[in-house]
């Protein structure tokens, strides 16, 4: 019973769940719209990684309906129409004491999304946002649904390991 | 079923060898740890879009150019400005951690705002004939310096008094000395090289002149001058009269023996500042000294020029003039308003103290921190920081043209800190605009100048620039500099007053002479220094292990430093670097208000 509370309660209790704002599909813009990753998870000019796309990228195409999903129009409703910023729960967020560079792992070392995040741009829905009660980090930093690593600094160093790439402290604690 | 107590502890031992064999109480540590790397109390960098902006520093006189790295408009990192005809790119470590200023340790945010304001009010009805309301600034020549100036116009017995700046042993405010020009230089223990004026400036003109000096301490600029002359402590002043006279061609015999420099040195030393012209010597701003000998050399109006102020408009003119503390009575002083918010010359409160009337007198200051005027105020009002507020920085002594640029807002400023030219306004009843916008409204008019813009690194003349671009300019951290005249010799040179007030004493029972350590320390270092002793602490002292022995004191010991000006508890760093018959100060203001540099002191077993 112990064991039984410890592999399967204690992982399902240390994380409490909330639904992302939106019900976004990643399958749908990827296949139907044809829009690559980098389309809306963009690079700034200078280089640095813009993130979770603003509501402005947006509204760009969704100020109208584009289909008839009740999932568009509730965020049409919800949030484009009052220009409302949706609050998306980022599952691969770091801490504040780590420095990480898109731009030096996709554009220098040509990795492609999938190696660290998964296969959420495949996925038809968003999966709830899953925080650690204590800690307050994303579940994903333990492990990445769909892979089998996490986003810990262990798992970084690994993977540099691995690729016979420098690592020092101070390339990710600035 | 009965449960026995063996099968409630088998069940209990069990489970918790079983619950070990679970990743939960490993999670459970680690997640411990975590949350202790971020509960509430630690800042969180904002995340967002990477911008950079551009401002003047405005810690010390020489207003360098900076480049802030924003993140989501929070500045994370400050770098000098390539280019800048000014600063030429230099940012020294004091203003590289400039944005940690708002979050230190010592910051004051809270005060009695509104009770100090009654308290003014009632002071200045109750003032006697003869009694004075003056406002101190430490950094005169900004556009708040002119609001002072009008505000105490205004209000009855009113004076303006502007605390003096170290330039070459002269008073003028309107004197600026040209390094570009000079081929040698003799510094009297002025920290030429380490902060002194515009440090870019100070190093870009570096290798068109030969640097002499003198001190008793191998300091970094003794260090990287072409000659050190190792004087005895305190006998700067000996020195440079040493040389008025081998300039008039007699033997200075008195001068060698007080400053330990042969005879024969001082007539090569004049020599070569005769010969090896145009020269200039650089001294503290109570230095005869170098006030006489740049007189003697021809400097005035050559490597010490005037410089005119930048335009103001006309209605500001009817202001109060400017005088320095030592012209003020003793014993008028019935209201002192202390504007200690931007860095300046620090004045000794046994200097001030005297002016202030017998009963009861009345100071309010007004600053950031406690640890200046505010250990000696009624009250301590809270103001902004830089990068949190709008000031303008006066041209620094190395800048022979007028300029104006400003310390832009970077990062928000607390609730509840006050505008120290607001809140002094408002105390003297005068009524205020922005009076920034005025003063660069009033520059435009003038149509004098180029206008210097960091973002593309242009020069374009003032008349050719808008109005409301002008100033977008300015708010965007540009600097405005005036065309430079033909070089004329400054106005109101004199020697600064009270010279000899605090000169070294070499009476047996003072038988130290202070040297003051004058490299400011940055906020991002001192936390460093301080726990690697690589610099004095703020009541630290130096002395050489002779000394120590003499005073019967040990390393690390409990003292007192006294002078003629009063005695503060102090710590003992015993250093055989630090020269027979000197005591090493850190220049701060609790160890100033008793200690000046070069004046006479002992240390003594607490």
């Amino acid at each position: 019973m112990a064991l039984g509370a410890g592999w399967v309660g204690f992982p399902y209790a240390i994380n409490q769940r909330r639904p992302q704002p939106v019900d976004f599909s990643h399958k749908v813009h990827a296949e139907k719209a044809g829009t690559k990753c980098e389309d809306c998870h963009a690079f700034r000019e200078d280089g640095t990684f813009a993130g979770i796309p603003t509501l402005d990228k947006c509204s760009g195409c969704h100020a109208a309906a584009m289909g008839t999903t009740a999932a568009e129009k509730n965020f049409i409703d919800q949030y484009v129409t009052p220009s409302r910023e949706p609050q998306w729960a980022d599952y691969a967020r770091q801490p504040e004491n780590v420095f990480f560079s898109h731009s030096a792992h996709v554009k220098r070392a040509g990795m492609t999304c999938e190696s660290c995040h998964g296969p959420t741009g495949a996925s038809d829905s968003l999966r709830p946002y899953r925080e650690d009660r204590i800690s307050g980090y994303s579940a994903d930093i333990w492990k990445v649904s769909g892979t089998n690593h996490g986003m810990k600094m262990a798992d970084c160093v690994d993977c540099h390991r691995s690729q016979r790439m420098e690592q020092s402290c101070l390339d990710c604690h600035k | 079923m009965k449960t026995t107590r063996r099968e409630i502890l088998l069940f209990a031992g069990g489970s918790a060898v079983g619950v070990l064999m679970t990743p939960a109480p490993w999670r459970l540590i680690t997640d411990s740890a975590l949350w202790s790397e971020n509960w509430p109390g630690i800042p969180r960098p904002a995340r967002g879009a990477i911008t950079a902006k551009y401002t003047n520093c405005a810690l010390c006189g020489a207003g360098c150019a900076v480049r802030a790295r924003c993140v989501a408009e929070q500045p994370v990192s400050l770098a000098g400005v390539a280019g800048h005809p000014l600063s030429h790119g230099a940012l020294c470590a004091y203003g590289l951690a400039g944005h940690h200023l708002p979050y230190h340790p010592a910051r004051v945010t809270g005060g009695p705002v509104e009770e100090a304001a009654a308290a003014v009010a009632a002071a200045m009805d109750r003032l006697g004939e003869n009694e004075h309301v003056a406002v101190l600034d430490l950094r005169p020549g900004r556009t708040a310096s002119w609001t002072y100036r009008r505000a105490m116009a205004a209000v009855k017995n009113g004076v303006y008094v502007a605390a003096d700046g170290a330039a070459a042993g002269l008073a003028a405010t309107n004197a600026a000395i040209d390094l570009w020009k000079a081929r040698t230089v003799l510094s009297l223990g002025v920290p030429l090289l380490e902060g002194w004026g515009t440090p870019g400036n100070v190093m870009a003109a570096r290798a068109g002149f030969h640097l002499i000096q003198a001190e008793a301490v191998e300091s970094r600029t003794a260090a990287m001058a072409d000659q050190w002359l190792r004087i005895k402590a305190g006998s700067e002043e000996a020195l440079g009269q040493g040389i008025l006279q081998a300039l008039g061609g007699q033997t200075p015999v008195a001068a060698a023996e007080a400053t330990g420099i042969a005879e024969q040195q001082f007539l090569a030393l004049a020599s070569e500042l005769k010969q090896n012209g145009p020269a200039l010597v650089v001294g503290g701003a109570r230095s005869q000294s170098a006030a006489q000998l740049n007189e003697a050399l021809g400097a005035l109006g050559h490597t010490i020029v005037a410089r005119r102020e930048a335009p103001v408009p006309d209605g500001w003119k009817k202001a109060a003039p400017v005088v320095d503390l030592a012209s003020v009575e003793d014993g008028s002083i019935r209201v002192l308003l202390i504007d200690e918010s931007a860095p300046g010359a620090y004045l000794p409160w046994s200097a001030v103290e005297p002016k202030l009337v017998r009963d009861n007198p009345l100071v309010v200051t007004l600053g950031w921190t406690r640890e200046g005027y505010g250990r000696h105020a009624q009250y301590l009002l809270p103001t902004g920081v830089y990068p949190e507020v709008a000031d303008d920085i006066p041209p620094a002594v190395d800048s022979v043209a007028a300029a104006f640029r400003m310390a832009v807002p970077l990062v928000q400023a607390p609730e509840g800190v006050v505008k120290p030219e607001e809140w002094i306004a408002k105390a003297a009843g005068l009524e205020m605009a922005d009076t920034l916008r005025e003063r660069a409204d009033a520059i435009h008019k003038a149509g004098r100048g180029t206008l210097f813009t960091y973002a593309d690194g242009k020069s374009v003349a003032t008349k050719d620039v808008k109005i409301g671009d002008f100033w977008k300019a300015l708010e965007a951290g540009g600097c405005w500099m005036d065309q430079a005249g033909p070089a004329q010799r400054p106005a109101a040179v004199k020697a600064a007053a009270g010279a000899t007030r605090q000169s070294a004493s070499l009476a047996d029972d003072l038988p130290l002479v202070a040297v003051l350590t004058e490299a400011p320390s940055s906020p991002l270092l001192s936390k460093i220094y301080q726990e690697s002793n690589l610099k004095l602490g703020p009541k630290q002292v130096a002395i050489h292990p002779d000394e120590a022995r003499a005073a019967g004191v040990e390393d690390g010991a409990r003292a007192l430093l006294e002078t003629l000006a009063g005695r503060i508890g102090v710590e003992v760093r015993v250093d055989a670097s630090v020269p027979r018959g000197a005591v090493l100060v850190a220049s701060r203001a609790a160890v100033l208000d008793v200690c000046g540099a070069g004046v006479g002191a002992k240390v003594v077993r607490a």
